[in-house]
């Protein structure tokens, strides 16, 4: 069992990251710790995936002279590059619309704002 | 012998054309009743046209969609169809006459008028279904037809009664619904052109909760006791509505659809196998005999009317579940009996309310003298439902006693007898006040209904002597019901 | 019938350039923003056409993007499933047209191209998320639509607007990323990213890590779907979003958590790597549960739309419950319901908008005999009503009797037992909004001297009404259309 979970140990850090930022986004009520906590997700998840492609002792998958196979698998990466536009797409909307909220409310406490509603 | 014609599809779809022509028309009054009438006679036309055939025994069959396999919307005129929507249409012609005068200074006639016209289509649509599903279909979109009717008056009281009537037919549309898919996976088909699709193979506990399912989904319209609790609410209706609702439309659809899940989708042998009949037997005799009591001490006129109506549809119950052919044929025949003579009083009701305002019993001393033709009218519907012979009414209960005797169980007889005697006891005083009691001013001027409401009035109770006294004269509808209970039981 | 493969690229590519467009003609002319996304629609609906009648025609086809063969390049495949592209379509096109009169009512000037980019934007997610074989692409296009999503429900800059907006959006989120990660792990599993090459490849994988990613990727659609307990975003969301984004969001946005579960299905399914039983329980019994708490809610309210987006819950349930059944009956009446339901809850939005439009009010108490007033418009709200409760002959009967057949035929009576008479608690509601508007009298009179809808609202709503009732007469044809589809998603589970 620590064997198995030593060897994957990656996985497990990714698993970790995860369920912390998901505790954040349930119990923290200010909206940019949520958020802050939704961003955490995407990074345990994003390192998740790109740790799928890593090859053990393998090079950077850059074609060049004196670089030998075994490459690590490229296409996670590139996965994660769009991933990453697409949570920071995310991240911009979600500050954006917090920033109107701070406006019309003057608060962003979630709990607050339900009181206010 | 089948015959494709697409007069069977016609039928329910001239009634749909005529509403959509009243909603067109909106306030105007010509065009509103050009239509209603124009559509009520060509209806009738139609299904008389298909009478001939149906007592040479030809069947007129029309597919109008298929979803998949077995799965459509069929139309299929045979012998108990025909006789039901035959009435249908015969009293949607005298209603509509009749509304037309009654409704005079009422508001939203167009609506009224829509959606009575969608009620009857409905209606022809149940009789002439092939299958379950369209069955169903045009079960509950009678319901939601029939909704608006009721609360016309848009009173709270009215809006209670409503939902009242809402909660109890919704639920036995669920019922229904439950029961044709069961049917349909147990059978293979839900189709209603033989004397039973189900067979023993489906285990006997799945049949009892299946005949339980559908003869509660039906029961609620048919107002089997304890079902029956919407129907006296719903009188706030105006009196056209509780007389479709009550005689031709609702209940009627309820105690045909009694009919064919015994006949057609069990099938008389199956029932007999299964022993559940009795019960359901019983509960009728019983809601008989209890709403006869009931309605004796109903001093609101159109409440009596209602108990009345769930005493005698429950005739029509007993009828099919006593599985003889006697019965059968009882069963049949008092559709229209029963049709006849409840409008006709519903007439004479609403005729009383709009000349005189009066809507309970006890106001009606004298009021013989007042209306002669329409309580003589009513008393013709009176005696018939006492059972006195060359009346409907006596043809319903001698055939339904031969058919409990027929079938042993002899004390069915008695319980009508009881119900003739209770009968009596609950129409005789009206007539009696109306005629014999001295009314309440010495100075009395005859006063009629407006000749649209009495013409009416005096035709159907003419229909209930004519259902009467021609029993064996052939040619007539009741040569029909004894086509279909020959279908019926293979003989 | 040839059709030129690319067609599949220009089904996402025209809307999306469109999209990208769009404020730039609005920077011209304001009210031409309007005219150049009807414009794009109509094009990508003409193009979303040719694909079905190709699908009915020849069975799905596909196209692999760049000229990369499978499974390297990314595949765009159309199967009878993605013929929800032509309801995304149609849909499009009517919001594009309601909302002509009713941003300019609605919405600040400047925000009025941008609108129209979002809702382009929004449709083209839902295009490409219909129509993508390949997983990843399948998160892209499920980002790029819940992205306008959430953007479209603040759209109008309201206080509760960009509240509502902000929930759905972390819920969003979340789901967003639980589905990532699912497609992490079953490429980590399985190497490859294509659906099909997935399924071929997952047979031999150990069973856990398979359960977890099934079940992440499932919990992540069940959010999108809003499915009970799941839903709390999708109340204030889609009540709060000006009345033609609800339609959308409501008949379409949700349905993208369906179409999600059914790629799910199909991988599978047809991989055969795990025993889906737990799944389709739970999902039979949260769908019986959405039915039921849906209506529960929804009786409660006063706000029309509010009420519009419980129902959609219960309706979700219908759907969810009809896949968990997994026999042929109730996985058809399921996706033939993800069309019904856009049409009917479609013209029910946009039926509240209208009323909202002229009246400015939009609680049951305050528009009381609206009806009188507005005759067209409150009578196709009652054929949508009508059809959502699944009174035949509307499009909501067939789907109804075909899940409640399924229930029978998978040995599983207590759900068409749950299904009919949770169809009765919703008619509870529904009658309410039907008296309210036609037999109640007005609380204030001047509501009776509302004029009827504009054409441009009136047109798309009188449209979606009469297809409520062809849906239901020609109810054969979607479902022989999808019965395909159906028998080959279950044909390796031995149903069908």
């Amino acid at each position: 069992m620590i064997a198995a979970l030593w060897h994957n140990i990656d996985y497990a850090a990714c698993v970790v990251l995860f369920c912390i930022g998901l505790y954040t986004v349930i119990t923290k009520h200010n909206l940019i710790k949520k958020f802050m906590g939704l961003n955490i997700m995407e990074t345990a998840v994003f390192a998740f995936i790109v740790a799928t492609g890593v090859v053990e002792g393998g090079n950077a998958p850059i074609m060049g002279p004196g670089v030998e196979p075994p490459f690590i698998n490229p296409l996670p990466q590139a996965l994660i590059l769009t991933g990453i536009v697409v949570a920071v797409s995310t991240t911009a909307l979600a500050l954006g619309l917090v920033i109107r909220i701070w406006h019309q409310c003057g608060t962003i406490e979630a709990d607050e704002l339900r009181e206010a509603e | 012998m089948e015959v494709i014609d697409a007069r069977a599809a016609l039928a329910p779809a001239i009634s749909l054309l005529c509403a959509a022509l009243v909603f067109a028309s909106g306030e105007r009054t010509f065009w509103r009743r050009l239509f209603s009438l124009s559509a009520a006679l060509a209806k009738l036309v139609i299904v008389m046209s298909m009478l001939p055939g149906a007592l040479r025994g030809v069947v007129y069959v029309f597919d109008l969609v298929q979803f998949t396999e077995g799965v459509g919307l069929a139309f299929r005129a045979d012998a108990l169809g025909m006789f039901f929507s035959l009435v249908s249409s015969t009293l949607w012609l005298f209603t509509t006459v009749y509304a037309i005068g009654y409704m005079e200074r009422e508001p939203n006639r167009m609506r009224f008028f829509g959606f009575f016209a969608l009620c009857v289509s409905t209606t022809v649509g149940v009789a002439f279904a092939e299958n379950l599903l369209t069955m169903f279909l045009f079960y509950e979109t009678l319901t939601i037809c029939t909704y608006p009717l009721v609360i016309h008056d848009e009173t709270p009281e009215a809006m209670k009664a409503g939902r009242k009537y809402l909660a109890y037919t919704l639920t036995g549309g669920a019922f229904v619904l439950l029961g044709s898919i069961a049917t349909f996976q147990l059978a293979g088909t839900m189709t209603l052109s033989h004397p039973g699709i189900l067979t023993m193979d489906a285990g006997r506990g799945t049949l009892i909760a299946l005949f339980i399912c559908l003869i509660a989904g039906f029961g609620v319209k048919a107002a089997i006791m304890p079902l029956h609790g919407w129907l006296p609410s719903a009188m706030v209706a105006p009196t056209p509505v509780s007389a479709l609702l009550h005689a031709v439309a609702v209940v009627k659809v309820g105690a045909f659809g009694v009919l064919r899940v015994v006949y057609n989708v069990f099938g008389v042998r199956l029932l007999d196998e299964l022993g559940v009949c009795d019960w359901l037997a019983a509960l009728a005799a019983f809601t008989i005999i209890a709403a006869s009591i009931v309605a004796v001490f109903q001093d609101n006129l159109k409440r009596r009317l209602a108990f009345s109506t769930i005493s005698q549809l429950s005739y029509i119950v007993l009828g099919a579940s006593l599985l003889t052919p006697l019965a059968a044929t009882a069963a049949i025949v008092h559709i229209a009996n029963q049709a006849f003579a409840k409008i006709t009083m519903f007439f004479v009701a609403g005729s009383i309310q709009r000349v005189t305002g009066k809507t309970t019993v006890h106001e009606l001393a004298g009021i013989g003298y007042r209306m002669p033709y329409t309580m003589g009218a009513f008393t013709i519907a009176a005696l018939s439902f006492i059972g006195v012979p060359l009346f409907a009414g006596f043809v319903t209960k001698w055939y339904l006693s031969l058919g409990a005797l027929e079938s042993g169980a002899w004390w069915y007889a008695l319980v009508m007898l009881g119900s003739a005697l209770l009968n009596a006891a609950y129409w005789l005083p009206v007539v009696y006040a109306a005629f014999f009691k001295t009314p309440p001013s010495t100075h009395v001027e005859m006063q009629e209904a407006h000749w649209t409401m009495l013409g009416p009035t005096l035709v159907c109770a003419a229909y209930v002597i004519l259902l009467g006294a021609t029993v064996s004269v052939p040619g007539m509808p009741f040569a029909l019901a004894r086509a279909a209970v020959t279908f019926v039981f293979g003989m | 019938m040839t059709t030129w493969p690319p067609l599949l690229v220009a089904v996402v590519v025209v809307p999306i350039l469109g999209a990208v467009l769009t404020p730039v003609v609005g920077q011209w002319r304001a009210r031409r923003a309007a005219d150049w996304a009807l414009g794009t629609m109509l094009l990508t609906s003409v193009v979303a056409l040719l694909l079905v009648a190709r699908v009915a025609d020849g069975g799905p086809f596909s196209y692999v993007a760049g000229g990369w063969e499978v499974p390297y390049g990314i595949e765009l495949r159309f199967d009878e499933f993605s013929a929800v592209t032509a309801i995304i379509c149609l849909l499009g096109v009517l919001a594009i047209v309601f909302s002509r009169r009713y941003a300019e009512h609605a919405l600040p000037e400047v925000r009025i191209p941008y609108y129209y980019a979002l809702l382009l934007l929004n449709l083209a997610g839902m295009l490409g998320f219909s129509i993508t074989g390949d997983l990843f692409n399948l998160f892209v296009f499920m980002e790029i639509l819940s992205l306008s999503g959430y953007a479209l429900v603040a759209v109008s800059g309201e206080k509760i607007a960009e509240m509502a907006a902000f929930k759905y959006l972390v819920m969003g989120a979340v789901s967003s990323i639980a589905v990532l990660f699912a497609i992490g792990m079953l490429y980590a599993l399985t190497g490859s990213l294509n659906m099909a090459d997935v399924a071929s490849r997952l047979g031999g994988a150990p069973v856990a890590p398979v359960a977890v990613a099934f079940g992440m990727m499932a919990l992540g659609f069940m959010v999108k779907a809003a499915i009970f307990p799941l839903h709390i975003w999708l109340p204030d969301a889609h009540a709060i979003a000006p009345s033609p984004v609800s339609a959308i969001l409501s008949g379409l946005v949700v349905k993208v958590g369906i179409v999600g579960m059914l790629r799910l299905y199909q991988i599978a399914y047809t991989s055969r790597a795990l025993d889906l039983e737990a799944l389709n329980t739970v999902l039979m019994w949260l769908g019986a549960l959405s039915i039921v708490m849906g209506a529960f809610f929804a009786v409660f309210q006063d706000d029309v739309k509010m009420m519009l987006a419980y129902s959609t819950i219960s309706n979700i349930g219908y759907i969810v419950m009809g896949l968990g059944l997994a026999s042929s009956a109730g996985v058809i009446g399921a996706s033939v319901h993800v069309f019904n339901h856009a049409i009917i809850k479609a013209t029910l939005f946009l039926g509240a908008g209208a009323l909202i439009f002229r009246t400015g009010k939009r609680t049951l108490t305050d528009l009381a005999g609206v009806g009188h007033a507005m005759p067209w418009t409150v009578a196709a709200i009652s054929v949508g009503a009508i059809s959502i409760v699944g009174i035949p002959p509307t499009a909501g009967f067939l789907c109804k009797w075909y899940i409640a057949l399924g229930a029978v035929e998978a040995g599983h009576p207590f759900f068409a037992f749950a299904l009919v008479f949770g169809a009765l608690f919703i008619f509870i509601y529904y009658i309410r909004m039907v008296n309210a508007f036609y037999f109640r009298p007005p609380r204030d009179p001047a509501i009776l001297e509302v004029r009827e809808a504009p054409a441009s609202m009136l047109v798309p709503i009188l449209v979606l009404a009469t297809l409520c009732l062809v849906m239901g007469v020609l109810g054969r044809i979607p479902l022989s259309f999808i019965e395909p589809a159906v028998t080959r998603l279950l044909a390796p589970i031995g149903g069908g």
